[in-house]
């Protein structure tokens, strides 16, 4: 991930939104399905800064790389599916609740509904999914969905975000961190736990009224 | 999943018809472990009509999966091998009582129990020892929400959570290793 520029304060939000959109982006593609040979390699590419965020990458870069395709699908595997059930169970409801489909889920496609905002039809995992969170949030950051329509102070990118994630998206990449079979996963629930206590921090100062800090999460 | 094959020859009755428009029947009468040097068909003897003829010599499979129910085969008072004969022919050998329970529910077929040889119960005895796996019943309950152990899943599933294979060949693979 490259340093976003803060010099141009006009572009640099666009830009930072974009980054931002990006590292949502990365979060589903993982999380949805074991990455193949192909985004693999792409991560094994990538080089990070000093910072936490730039080192957790380093860590992935480096896992990527020595990683085969069928050990990361064999991981993701025991990880989210499982004989059963797997090590994770990564949904909002679940995390909320304790159980699956429960109130949490309810909620969520009442507010999808009112965004306008569907499950693929190839798609059979629920909507509180953490992949398909993280992917709401992406489209939101770029601005290809709009979440003005929600109500009940929850209107906007950060009252999603603090209606459908905050409360347990923290203790999820906690968990995926201490999974037993995590290994290529385990520098994702880094990148995830810091990146979101990046935009927990961002979307409050946004609220507090001061200037967003959000280039920070370009990392 | 490790398998042995057994070879017993069975030994049947033929009953002439009752009346003239039955026909006649064969039921296995005998199970020897020691395969005699005999044509299969072969009479042995005859009493008031019906024939005693050999029917040859066929495999019983004993399958490691099934270890538990030879087990309960051989504490019976009589450890009993099951032929299973459809017509004149002879269509399966087993030693898993609930597998011959099973065949009995057809009416077009013959089921015996027969006893089962000391040389048999030997060998399927020495098949329990070098297989059998014990396998503790666990039975699942509901816990109450205000049991003092929460009645959640656990949100990271430990690896002795996990179901493991433990039959077959992806389990242990000599059937004995706990």
């Amino acid at each position: 991930m490259n340093a976003a520029s803060q010099a141009d304060a006009a572009t640099s939000v666009d830009a930072s939104d974009q980054l931002r959109a990006q590292q949502w982006g990365f979060l589903a593609r993982v999380l949805s399905g074991a990455p193949d040979r192909e985004v693999l390699d792409a991560l094994g590419g990538l080089t990070g800064d000093g910072t936490a965020l730039g080192n957790a990458y380093d860590v992935l870069a480096q896992t990527a790389r020595t990683t085969s395709e069928q050990e990361v699908r064999r991981e993701y595997f025991e990880l989210f599916v499982g004989v059963g059930r797997g090590e994770l169970l990564p949904y909002a409801s679940f995390y909320l609740t304790g159980f699956l489909n429960e109130r949490p889920l309810a909620d969520l496609r009442r507010d999808l509904s009112a965004m306008g905002i569907a499950r693929a039809e190839d798609r059979h995992e629920p909507e509180d999914h953490i992949a398909s969170l993280a992917e709401v949030m992406a489209g939101l950051a770029e601005g290809t969905f709009d979440a003005g329509a929600l109500g009940c102070g929850t209107a906007g990118e950060a009252g999603f975000f603090a209606r459908h994630l905050e409360p347990w998206v923290t203790q999820f990449f906690d968990d995926l961190a201490i999974a037993p079979s995590a290994r290529f996963y385990r520098p994702v629930a880094e990148i995830g736990r810091i990146f979101t206590d990046i935009e927990m921090r961002a979307f409050e100062l946004a609220r507090d009224g001061r200037r967003p800090a959000m280039g920070v999460a370009a990392g | 999943m490790p398998q042995q094959v057994l070879r017993l020859a069975v030994v049947g009755v033929r009953y002439p018809p009752a009346n003239r428009w039955a026909t006649g029947q064969t039921r296995p009468v005998a199970v020897m472990a020691d395969v005699p040097a005999l044509e299969p068909g072969a009479p042995m003897t005859r009493q008031d009509g019906a024939e005693t003829v050999y029917l040859g010599d066929f495999a019983l499979v004993l399958h490691s999966g099934e270890t538990r129910h030879y087990i309960d085969n051989l504490q019976a008072q009589q450890p009993s091998v099951w032929v299973a004969m459809i017509g004149d022919t002879v269509q399966l050998l087993t030693v898993d009582p609930y597998e011959g329970e099973a065949l009995a529910g057809d009416v077009e077929r013959v089921v015996e129990a027969l006893p089962m040889p000391p040389q048999t119960m030997a060998r399927l005895q020495q098949f329990v020892a070098d297989h059998h796996v014990e396998e503790t019943f666990y039975k699942r309950k509901r816990k109450p929400a205000t049991s003092p152990d929460d009645p959640r899943a656990p949100r990271v599933l430990s690896d002795d959570e996990k179901w493991v294979q433990s039959r077959g060949r992806a389990g242990h693979p000599g059937g004995k290793a706990r």
